[in-house]
């Protein structure tokens, strides 16, 4: 016979053992999962960069444009891309091209709070500049797309924005002679597809490059190429401002996601992360290349200059749970924020300007 | 009694389990795993230690082997044992860049 006492002290123990490793493990000790320890502290021996001339090093732009293996650069491809890319024909209503939304006149964006799609209607969120997309990780504000030619037959068949079954496009596209030789320059084997339209205009998006900005300049040794209160600023956008954290590198992005604590509905990156409470209204962190001209900012267009933007970071956001670590206020002066202002006023070229094609008949 | 103290003290070698049997570390300093693969046999544990200067968010969706250690800050280690052969992908929620896969071996 069972003692029912030990049974009930069993099962006792056993919650509360549950229990515990549920706080331990956060979220995920039922059956099939890893079993997650006890989390300890290690001292580290931090020896962060410092010295603004090897903080500079961590700046210096790429000399080449990186492709994926699997869809080369040529000519022909970007040739082609470039025309599809300007082409309104690629939606339904022969109305919007992608460069209605990502407008070389706007820093590869629309200057819009956020985008506008099918039939005028207001889209959800800001369109992101394609300016280094060649560079990008993951796409998409919420990064629930892989790759640039994913991203690229995303919003041609999204019903709020082209919405172009890619089926029509094809006949679409076949019924314009002179795309035939085009596509058959670019993809000998292929022709028309849905992968050799998507390949063609992303090899086109990646030659889209920030030109150089004094910015670049200045990492190169050009001391007067910047001014005084530029420079302090990027010693802030570096330290006490904590700005590259996450706007890392030469492109001012890590492709990391995070809650900025923007007062916002929008579950962002959760909803292709779920039960990751960091991700709850996480946005891609975009770069800053050409920032003076890509306003107004953030994921929804909510602030509309930078001063704005740095005001925000300076307060620190919403508070909540998924607000990320980073995000707290930083006491900055008024001058260090009109500092940072000037640095980042740095990042814009002299942008020459962009020839539309001739599109084909 | 007795059955009970045995039964706690069984309960608790469960949870150090990971930590007795941490044998491998993995970095994460610079936004980078410090291996890109590794194999290891089922119930070994690796230890996640961010030792960068910002927070990570250490997860794995594969299936049989899904953790998530949620944001863990600079400084913090935590050992995790995997249960079930097969390659397990890990991944930074915050920082797409850093991947890695385990293969889990029987």
């Amino acid at each position: 016979m069972p003692n029912p006492g030990i049974s009930r002290s069993i099962l006792a123990v056993a919650a509360i053992a549950l229990v515990g490793s549920g706080i331990i493990g956060f979220t995920n000790t039922g059956l099939g999962a890893a079993l997650v320890g006890d989390t300890r502290k290690v001292d580290l021996d931090q020896k962060a960069t410092t010295g603004i001339e090897a903080i500079k090093e961590l700046y210096r732009r790429p000399t080449t444009i990186p492709f994926p293996k699997d869809n080369l650069y040529t000519p022909e491809k970007a040739a082609l891309g470039k025309k599809l890319y300007f082409d309104t024909r690629l939606s339904v209503t022969s109305a919007q091209s992608c460069a209605s939304c990502h407008s070389p006149s706007f820093g590869w964006g629309d200057g819009l709070a956020v985008g506008v799609g099918h039939g005028m209607a207001k889209l959800g969120r800001r369109s992101p500049s394609i300016v280094n997309a060649a560079w990008g990780e993951i796409f998409m504000w919420d990064g629930r797309l892989a790759t640039l030619e994913e991203q690229a037959l995303g919003p041609i068949q999204a019903a709020g924005e082209m919405n172009m079954p890619l089926d029509q496009l094809m006949v679409r596209l076949a019924s314009i002679p002179e795309y035939k030789p085009l596509f058959s320059a670019a993809f000998p084997r292929d022709g028309i597809t849905p992968k050799t339209l998507a390949a063609a205009i992303a090899t086109y998006e990646r030659t889209v490059v920030s030109e150089r900005a004094p910015f670049d300049a200045w990492i190169d040794g050009d001391e007067k190429a910047i001014g005084e209160a530029a420079k302090r600023g990027f010693a802030l956008f570096n330290g006490k401002a904590v700005c590259s954290s996450c706007h890392e590198g030469w492109n001012f992005t890590n492709d990391s996601f995070h809650d900025i604590g923007l007062p916002s509905k929008d579950i962002g990156r959760v909803e292709f992360v779920p039960n990751v409470v960091k991700m709850k209204h996480a946005f891609k962190t975009p770069g800053l290349r050409e920032i003076s001209r890509r306003g107004p900012y953030m994921h929804n267009g909510s602030l509309a200059t930078l001063e704005g933007v740095i005001e925000h970071y300076d307060q620190g956001g919403v508070e909540r749970p998924s607000r990320s670590d980073l995000m707290k206020p930083l006491g900055l002066t008024a001058q260090d924020k009109a500092d940072l202002v000037a640095f980042l006023m740095t990042l814009s070229s002299n942008l020459s300007p962009t020839v539309v094609p001739v599109l084909p008949r | 009694m007795r059955l009970l103290s045995l039964l706690t003290l069984v309960i608790l070698a469960g949870f150090s389990a990971g930590a007795l049997a941490a044998t491998q570390m993995v970095n994460q300093k610079g936004r980078k795993f410090s291996m890109e693969n590794v194999t290891i046999k089922k119930g070994d544990a690796l230890t996640f230690l961010n030792d960068d200067n910002v927070p990570h968010n250490i997860m794995s969706s594969s299936k049989g082997n899904e953790f998530n250690l949620g944001s863990q800050v600079p400084g913090n280690a935590t050992d995790v044992t995997f249960k079930a052969a097969g390659e397990v992908q890990v991944i930074c929620a915050i920082h797409p860049r850093m991947k890695m896969m385990i293969n889990v071996s029987d």
